[in-house]
């Protein structure tokens, strides 16, 4: 049983390679180091559908195999985009602002150029001056030490006060529900110092990248995501390949058996918990670049549940299904939702597909968890199957 | 033998009604000891209370040579302690090979950063490979717990509870669904256990309990009916008058 993951977990290799050879190809296809086939926009698309997947992988790992069904996560995701996008609007409007400046006769100070920078990025909502949150956004090394601490302990601190008192189940999925619900809402506040509903916007404009163009930004930014999607899958298949994932497993399925076995449940859960806040906030933190715009819509309760739906899809408990289902469900919904879907004229009923992907989507839901609550893993299961008889 | 669980004048109660009224119980290593009573008698609340799964509202519980008390401790902590149990229904982890079960019970640290470092050594394997023989599951290591026979599962959780290398043995009806042949093999596993730990035994079939040849205790209502030989207990007219109706 001992042994490196990749020859311990099959679909390990399976999933870096399948994984590269898609990134060589979409390289190969880009405007600017291929043959242009790709558009540097649907180039984006796809590298924001890997960090997709590197959040439907973290919702596996805490759901599908830890049994935690939080309908939160998408908390976590949009902490690390916000955090990011403070930098990233930072420097930019700083940029900005001393190239306004150039021309002036005296040379501005630092201290002029900050207070211009701010009055440009808060005016929108009445400020002028730095929210204390917006210390650090100067700072990339501290910014990117954010991105991981800020999702992983707030993911510590909830999961430590819900899984210490035994929420479990429904309640705390309501939990992480309100969680995320009450994050959205004290961000649409204007005075709360991230813009209110306007959010952050202009992060598709690296700092220090300004020469380079959106068409090489995109891919370097495709293949970071590629990257972060495999070495999580990578981390992720390790931890649940040992004896840690029984235990996880044994959580999952019936945790006061393992309670009884000596294990301290509530340290097990707060791990997975954490771990999987770390993930989706790297994984938002990759995402918002290359959407270039973050608002606390984002964060809704309505996203979590989405992760949960494409990891039901893609099937639980398996770390590819989780990927599959992601990838599948969200590039269906930019196809349907984009416009670019033709309409189905039925002669006495129209069928637009942004009106009718949700009910699509929701019925997709209805049918998977009724019929085949393996999701498209399942799928992999039987043909594994029909390959031995 | 010394006294290594004592269980003294514990009360609890559920919305009024009284599970468990000053119950007293004292066990020592090695020893056998058989709870019997009719539904209702408080066994399993009894175990709950031992192994922290519900907190009295009275009395004390205490546990080894230092008589430290269970009621601070959580059902972690307690089963760190050597405190082992089987549940009525058995309780494995059907989603995952015996080998795994009885890998996840192994005497190990119960850290999640130990967990997650864990190797198996050939000193696990071989204890992993002498219980499977000692369950009679050797062939079906590889086999996920689900698919396993019900009797074959009780096996299971009692290999599992052997795993863990406990001093106590709480063992809720461990012959329930079996053959008589499984019977027997269950009750010499249980009486060679019990030359080295203390183990109780709840349970409802009095062929069964005759067999364990042990000191017997009579729980109704709550509380200690009677004590002893199981000739000398079914011989109370208090004990015929509860299990006869009156």
């Amino acid at each position: 049983m001992n042994g490196s993951i990749f020859t311990r977990n099959k679909s390990v290799p399976i999933f870096i390679g399948v994984l590269f050879l898609f990134a060589i190809a979409v390289t190969v296809m880009s405007s600017a180091y291929g043959t242009g086939a790709i558009s540097v926009s649907f180039t984006k698309v796809l590298g924001m559908t890997l960090c997709l997947c590197l959040a439907a992988l973290a919702m596996d790992l805490v759901w599908g195999y830890c049994g935690i069904l939080s309908l939160g996560h998408f908390a976590f995701f949009g902490l690390g985009g916000y955090i990011i996008g403070m930098w990233l609007m930072t420097a930019r409007t700083e940029a900005v602002v001393r190239s306004n400046l150039a021309a002036a006769v005296i040379p501005p100070t630092q201290a002029e150029v900050s207070q211009a920078t701010a009055l440009q990025i808060f005016s929108i909502v009445g400020g002028q001056d730095w929210p204390w949150m917006w210390a650090a956004s100067d700072s990339l090394v501290l910014t990117l030490v954010l991105v991981v601490a800020v999702p992983g302990l707030l993911a510590l601190v909830f999961g430590w006060l819900a899984f210490r008192s035994r929420v479990t189940g429904v309640y705390l999925s309501i939990l992480t529900q309100a969680m995320t619900l009450a994050l959205s809402l004290y961000l649409f506040q204007n005075d709360t110092g991230l813009r209110g509903n306007n959010g952050l916007s202009g992060l598709q404009n690296i700092p220090g990248a300004e020469t380079i163009g959106q068409d090489r930004i995109s891919i370097w930014f495709f293949w970071a995501s590629a990257l972060a999607l495999g070495a999580a899958y990578i981390a992720s298949a390790w931890v649940v390949s040992g004896k840690f994932g029984s235990i996880i497993r044994g959580i999952r399925d019936d945790e006061l058996r393992v309670r009884f076995l000596g294990y301290r449940v509530e340290v097990y859960k707060l791990f997975v918990f954490t771990l999987t806040g770390i993930l989706s906030g790297i994984a938002g933190a990759l995402y918002y670049p290359q959407a270039g715009i973050i608002n606390p819509d984002e964060i809704a309760p309505i996203a979590s549940i989405f992760l949960a739906v494409w990891v039901a899809i893609g099937g639980r408990g398996r770390l590819y299904g989780a990927v599959i289902g992601a990838a599948l469900v969200s590039l269906l919904s930019t196809y349907f939702t984009g416009g670019r879907a033709p309409d189905v004229n039925l002669g006495f009923y129209n069928i637009e597909w942004t009106d009718w992907w949700p009910v699509l989507l929701g019925l997709g839901f209805v049918l998977v968890t009724l019929f085949a609550p393996k999701g498209l893993g399942g799928l992999v299961d039987y043909l594994g199957r029909k390959d031995k008889a | 033998m010394s006294t290594l669980l004592e269980v003294s004048g514990v009360s609890v109660s559920f919305d009024g009604f009284k599970a468990i009224n000053n119950l007293s119980f004292a066990i020592g290593q090695p020893e056998m000891r058989a709870v019997i009573g009719p539904n209702g008698a408080g066994k399993t609340t009894f175990m709950d209370i031992v192994t922290g799964k519900t907190r009295p509202d009275q009395g004390t519980v205490r546990y080894g040579e230092m008589g430290v008390s269970l009621l601070s401790m959580s059902e972690a902590e307690i089963a760190q302690a050597g405190i082992g149990r089987k549940f009525q229904r058995p309780t494995v982890f059907e989603d995952q090979s015996v080998w795994d079960n009885l890998r996840v019970a192994l005497k190990k640290p119960r850290g999640p950063f130990a967990a997650l470092m864990d190797r198996v050594t050939a000193a696990d394997r071989d204890r992993i490979a002498e219980l499977a023989e000692e369950i009679g599951l050797t062939d079906a290591l590889q086999r996920r717990a689900g698919t396993l026979s019900h009797g074959q599962k009780q096996w299971l959780e009692i290999g599992m509870l052997l795993a863990q290398d406990p001093r106590l043995l709480l063992v809720d009806e461990p012959a329930a669904g079996m053959t008589t042949q499984e019977r027997n093999h269950t009750t010499e596993m249980l009486k060679r256990l019990a030359q080295t730990h203390a183990v109780v035994v709840v349970e409802h079939d009095m062929d069964f309990v005759r067999k364990l040849d042990c000191k017997v205790t009579v729980l109704h209502e709550g509380s200690v009916l009677a004590e002893g030989t199981l000739d000398h207990v079914i011989a109370n007219e208090r004990v015929i008058e509860v299990y006869l109706g009156r």
